[in-house]
């Protein structure tokens, strides 16, 4: 059949023997062809499958050869002859005539020189591979590639690390479903990618990564290595010049336990005092203002209350004088719980010789009670989180110090969790802010964005992650953030994400306009994606490409976890050494 | 006309006419002899003995289309009339897949001799002259040529089956329309949808009435400027008047008795299963699946008679006298 010949090569030349072996099929003329999608009949005994590759030259008048590269969005196969749905019968029962077609729908991803002109009908097509494949997906202009994945035959999907680190772009941002779309987990292998694969150079060393662990407990076993990671998962790092490791330099933080008398870390699975325990003293939480923390429509303007919350944070933050347990003193008068300061907030606002100082000028009895039932209301979330009158407090102040570091407020409440989220934010924010330095990188790890950047409504974390999304490129903070529905989520948190990837997405979700970076196929897809396999958008390629991901190398529960990395590689790691000792929980002491 | 007791809808589509025009055909002027397979008074539906279906029926059509009338000019001043036709026949075989094995196309400008051949953008028109100048002379070279290329085309897929006596038994090749010019292939019969002449004496006629699906009458003898052995068949899905589904077959008289008889016996039992279903085609049942599909990809291979004649009407206009093939 003439079919299977491609040997319409512009030059007119013989096709090699390699050439017929990746042609694959011929331009159709009964779909449009555009520069911007195509279709291409499958010949005889060839295939395409989703995802695949494909390139094709076209010769223009008066023009180059160009050549037109192409991602496979979607395939049908088809009988010809046929024209009623029961014809199947007839033609398998042998009595009707038709032929088996396959054609597949081709989306360009790229034209070499851009002279964005229709394949034509007739065309031959072949699979791209190796080089041709790096260059139909832009991944032979990449200075700086991440390896972010692969796609179905294995072969390496690559980041441009300039879209990523600030150069030209920053963030992202991953949607899907809870539970099968392996959100987290993305996040971690994309901060893995970077520490491990030598994408950042000298740099990767003094890299970090901050991140909340909201849900479960999986991250808290980034450092021991996953015992069930079977040869080829193994064998998938190694593909992607990466190391099927653990996280070399982690550490862990949890809040304490509710209603011990020692801040003892509420660690959950993980007992072996790798985890340390956090929270702010009543020092901390006066001077640093962190009073409108607690509340979450504090900037809103039509609540009244909230110039209240501003009103008390200034009159904490001067009239108080910190004592060395972490408790605060006013006029003599020691504070050493958060029950204790609450308490005493309450009687300033109520008092009439002294509301005017503390609520401020002319408040309504009215407003002056909405702040007060907010105030108790978040006491029994939070009052475990700021407290005074314990031993080095300092030792329980979150650090950066490690590669890596895990907080984990998967237990708190979601007051408790929007509270620490947004100190920590704020303080790490205004600690880049000082330091005037892009480089080294912090990478912040974030789920659950719809609670923290809603997209009604405003707030002090909202604002803080505004910040962060749109001015964190320059300052070298970079957000991984993640959400199951993005239609919920502030539209400047996504729109300023340079990299948007998707798991597995509810259909009612995947029709919405956030998702427009989407093909429609590829809609379809995100929503029967299974568990590993993401959908990721960059703007270096004009269409997504699908790629999965290999197993976490890391532990992410204690059956999985092997022993120790320290007794296996600690002289390699960088941070061996540093707060060795500090690493042991204070209850162990 | 006594009281209305039933009313059937003809199966065939209104603009395909009727199989049948009236239920007492016309008698024809042929000579028949009806007592070949049984004695006139044995007349009665024949019941086919099982196991009778060949691993193999072949299927052979053609198609035609006229693509666009000419007038062709001489040097002499003289004008005549002429026709530039595409005409296709092809081959199915349906050995437990439906395949199209053979399918070729040609086209012709019918008209008077010496008419120069007509190349286009959609082919060459060859030359073929006609014995007249009137559209059914031209019509009658063109019919005339859809059947050699049949027979071609049958010929070619005869080939590819094996030679021995065994094989050759176990294939029936259905040739849509009479016989005539194809005795010769092996294994050929004629399939005939309409009646327009009635056979059969007025007696015989009910035995046809009676045919149930799937049985035929006794082989009957017509001679007129040729000769051949002929039955009827009922296919199933006709329903309501007395020749619904009712085909004749033909087989060559060159076969002796034993061999047409079986070749009879044969398209009875593999024939119904090729019946096609009223509402997937406009002469169901008569016209076979088969034949109905190949007839749809030969008329598709014929091209697009709009973009044909915008070829043909280009080249026509670039005409140069004495130059053959001025490209469009």
């Amino acid at each position: 059949m003439s079919t299977v010949d491609p040997s319409d090569r512009s030059d007119g030349s013989r096709p090699s023997a390699s050439e017929r072996a990746s042609f694959v099929g011929r331009v159709i003329g009964t779909e449009d062809s555009t520069p911007l999608d195509f279709w291409v009949a499958l010949a005889p005994d060839r295939s395409l499958q989703l995802d695949d590759v494909v390139a094709l030259e076209r010769t223009a008048p008066g023009r180059d050869t160009v050549r037109i590269f192409g991602i496979v969005t979607q395939i049908r196969a088809r009988h010809e002859g046929a024209r009623f749905d029961s014809d199947v019968f007839l033609i398998e029962d042998g009595v009707l005539p038709a032929e088996v077609t396959e054609a597949a729908h081709i989306l360009a991803t790229r034209f070499e020189p851009e002279v964005f002109i229709p394949p034509l009908p007739g065309q031959a097509v072949r699979r791209a591979e190796g080089e041709e494949r790096d260059e139909a997906l832009f991944f032979d202009g990449m200075e700086q590639k991440l390896a972010a994945g692969l796609s179905r035959e294995d072969e390496p999907v690559y980041i441009d690390l300039e879209f990523l680190d600030g150069t030209r772009g920053a963030h992202v941002n991953i949607s899907g479903v809870s539970g099968v779309a392996t959100k987290t987990t993305y996040a971690t292998f994309l901060l893995h990618s970077l520490f491990t694969g030598n994408h950042l150079g000298p740099e990767a060393a003094n890299t970090k990564a901050l991140i909340f662990n909201v849900k479960g407990e999986d991250l808290l076993w980034l450092d021991r290595r996953n015992t069930g990671l079977a040869d080829e998962q193994a064998e998938r790092y190694r593909h992607l010049g990466l190391e099927p490791a653990a996280f070399r330099s982690v550490r862990f933080w949890a809040p304490p336990v509710r209603g011990a008398e020692t801040p003892v870390p509420d660690t959950g699975s993980r007992s072996d005092g790798a985890v340390r325990s956090f929270f702010w003293t009543l020092a901390d939480f006066c001077s640093e203002e962190l009073l409108p923390f607690l509340f979450a429509d504090v900037e809103d303007d039509r609540q009244h209350y909230t110039m209240i919350v501003h009103n008390v944070a200034a009159r904490l933050k001067k009239d108080s004088t910190a004592l060395p347990d972490g408790g605060v003193t006013f006029d003599g008068t020691a504070l050493r719980t958060f029950v204790d300061l609450i308490d005493f907030i309450r009687a300033r606002v109520e008092d009439p010789a002294t509301q005017q100082d503390w609520a401020g000028p002319a408040i309504g009895t009215g407003t002056i009670n909405a702040f007060v039932r907010r105030l108790f209301g978040a006491r029994k979330h939070v009052e475990h989180l700021i407290r005074g009158g314990v031993q080095r407090p300092d030792r329980h102040r979150i650090d950066r110090q490690s590669q890596v570091t895990v907080v984990d407020i998967h237990n708190l409440n979601d007051r408790a969790k929007r509270f620490v989220v947004g100190v920590v934010l704020r303080k790490t924010f205004e600690e880049k802010e000082r330091s005037g330095l892009a480089r080294p990188l912090l990478f912040v790890v974030l789920d659950e964005l719809n609670k923290y950047a809603p997209r009604d409504g405003s707030s002090p974390i909202k604002e803080i992650l505004l910040d962060v999304a749109e001015r964190g490129r320059s300052l070298g903070i970079i957000l991984i953030g993640a959400q199951q529905t993005a239609s919920e989520v502030e539209r400047r948190v996504i729109a300023n994400s340079a990299i948007r990837v998707v798991g597995r997405l509810d259909s009612a979700e995947a029709g919405r306009d956030e998702y427009g970076f989407l093909p429609v196929a590829l809609r379809q897809r995100a929503t029967i994606a299974k568990p590993g396999t993401m959908i990721l958008s960059q703007p270096r390629l004009p269409v997504p490409l699908v790629l999965e991901f290999p197993f976490p190398a890391w532990a992410t529960r204690p059956s999985e976890a092997g022993p120790p990395a320290r007794s296996e590689s600690g002289a390699s790691d960088p941070f061996a050494g540093i707060g060795e000792r500090d690493l042991v929980a204070p209850r162990d002491r | 006309m006594s009281v209305t007791e039933q009313i059937v809808v003809e199966a065939w589509a209104p603009e395909y006419g009727s199989p049948i025009e009236t239920e007492s055909l016309d008698p024809s002027g042929a000579t028949v002899d009806v007592e070949v397979e049984v004695r006139s008074a044995d007349w009665d539906p024949v019941d086919v003995p099982v196991g009778l279906r060949p691993s193999r029926v072949d299927f052979t059509d053609g198609v035609r289309r006229i693509d666009a009338r000419v007038w062709l000019t001489g040097a002499d001043g003289t004008t005549r009339p002429g026709i530039c036709a595409s005409y296709a026949a092809g081959v199915v075989t349906c050995d437990g897949r439906a395949t199209i094995v053979v399918a070729e196309v040609r086209r012709g400008l019918f008209g008077p001799a010496g008419a120069p051949e007509l190349t286009t953008q959609a082919g060459a028109y060859a030359p073929i002259a006609a014995a007249g100048q009137d559209l059914e002379s031209l019509s009658q070279a063109l019919q005339e040529r859809m059947i050699e290329l049949e027979i071609e085309a049958a010929e070619s897929a005869s080939r590819k089956v094996g030679t021995s006596e065994a094989d050759a038994r176990d294939r029936l090749l259905v040739a849509d329309g009479p016989l005539r010019g194809r005795q010769h292939l092996t294994g050929a019969i004629g399939y005939i949808k309409t009646h327009q002449v009635g056979y059969l004496p007025e007696a015989l006629t009910p035995v046809v009435a009676a045919l149930k699906p799937g049985q035929r009458t006794p082989l009957f003898l017509t001679q007129t400027t040729w000769s051949r052995y002929s039955w009827y068949l009922r296919l199933p899905g006709g329903a309501g008047h007395p020749w619904s589904g009712v085909v004749r077959c033909e087989a060559s008289t060159e076969l002796p008795l034993e061999d047409a008889r079986f070749r009879a016996d044969q398209s009875a039992s593999a024939l119904p299963e090729f019946a096609a279903a009223a509402h997937k085609d406009p002469r169901a049942p008569q016209n076979l699946y088969p034949i109905g599909g190949l007839e749809r990809e030969l008329r598709r291979r014929l091209g697009d008679s709009a973009w044909v004649y915008r070829a043909l009407r280009t080249s026509a206009a670039r005409w140069v006298p004495g130059k053959a093939g001025a490209r469009g």
